[in-house]
């Protein structure tokens, strides 16, 4: 297997409207990494539309979440020999800008690196439950793992040749974003955090209230307390 | 026999026969078959036997024969449902993992079939698109 350097891995779930020009951006903006898009099973042409912009595209035949998203993104990537995957999202939040910092602390041998919204960049609004709610996980988190964690539901980070390996094989089932850092971190890989810029969604709108944030925050607690006490 | 007796056959004998129903088409597996015969045959034994309840209550050091008769009901519900949900969570990962397998599959075939075709450049109108919706 040939060993090739980065890729980059879009998660998109009827995205037509925008998997183009994200596409386009990433591949204008970061020529030296591949793109892949993981269509989610969208039922509109996000997939052919990602095609068309010179993305490799990965189409589940139906919706699977988020988690196996990232896991499909990651096994593709330990099939094809590649040393580092970054994870975007397929909405353009996520500024092609900041990916040469998480590039970066791969180079220098991390394995897990979490793009922060609140690590120095003050681009990220949020209401206060979603801060509280935040600022919580982040404290179980960092409890949990014994790393200083000030984002844990970041969807943007980097995995290198070890972390791509491992969560290829082994990914958690629901709560990708938390969970994995905590996996991660039992299995004694290196963990950053880089200060990240997002953007606003150029389409949709987020689905979440604030009893399902409450509701959320109560479940990945759950997971998070399950996950440290699995073995190894 | 006792009126009661005689509908708790019946029940078991109905719920057997529509377990075996099921098994004849293919609908049921013969492990699950197997075990929802030995409840039929539980709730048979149970209408026939009259003091049987009696006998497991005292055995159980249950007052009120009919708890202990609910309780037994409800501890192999409980524990029926919690092996389908095993069997659940089992299967969803299976499938998870063929769906992914599938996805792979279809992109390298997808992949083989475009090197035959030129792939088109970076959409530019796309980018410029781009820009200008986060200009401020």
């Amino acid at each position: 297997m040939d060993t090739r350097q980065g890729l980059i891995v879009l998660l998109a779930f009827n995205e037509e409207e925008c998997i183009g020009s994200t596409v386009a951006e990433l591949r204008e903006a970061l020529p030296e990494f591949d793109v892949l898009v993981v269509d989610d099973g969208s039922r509109d042409a996000t997939a052919q539309r990602a095609r068309d912009c010179g993305a490799r595209v990965l189409s589940h035949p139906f919706n699977l979440g988020v988690a196996a998203g990232e896991a499909s993104g990651l096994l593709f990537a330990s099939r094809n020999g590649y040393e580092h995957v970054i994870r975007m999202d397929g909405d353009g939040q996520h500024d092609p800008a900041s990916v040469p910092a998480l590039r970066e602390a791969l180079q220098s041998g991390v394995e897990l690196v979490i793009g922060s919204r609140f690590a120095g960049v003050t681009s990220f609004r949020s209401t206060w439950l979603r801060r509280f709610g935040n600022q919580f996980l982040a404290g179980l988190l960092s409890t949990l793992s014994n790393h200083r964690i000030t984002d844990p539901t970041s969807g943007f980070r980097g995995f290198g040749p070890q972390a791509i390996r491992f969560f290829a094989r082994v990914h958690p089932h629901d709560y990708p974003e938390p969970e994995s850092v905590l996996m991660a971190a039992r299995q004694g890989f290196a963990i950053a955090e880089v200060p990240v810029r997002m953007r606003p969604r150029l389409t949709g709108t987020s689905s979440l209230t604030p009893w399902k944030s409450a509701f959320y925050m109560a479940k990945v607690s759950f997971a998070l307390l399950m996950e440290r006490v699995r073995p190894v | 026999m006792l009126r009661s007796s005689l509908i708790g056959v019946a029940f078991a004998a109905a719920f057997a026969f529509s377990v075996l129903w099921s098994a004849r088409g293919r609908r049921t597996s013969e492990r699950h078959t197997f075990a929802w015969l030995l409840v039929a045959v539980a709730i048979a034994g149970l209408s026939l036997w009259r003091q049987g309840i009696d006998a497991l209550a005292t055995a159980m050091g249950i007052y009120y024969a009919p708890s202990a008769l609910f309780f037994i009901a409800l501890t192999c519900l409980m524990w029926l449902v919690y092996r389908l949900s095993l069997q659940v969570a089992d299967q969803r990962q299976q499938l998870k993992r063929l769906a992914q397998e599938v996805a792979l599959l279809t992109s390298a075939e997808a992949e083989r079939a475009a090197r035959a075709q030129p792939r088109p450049e970076v959409v530019s109108s796309a980018v410029a698109a781009r820009r200008d919706s986060h200009a401020v």
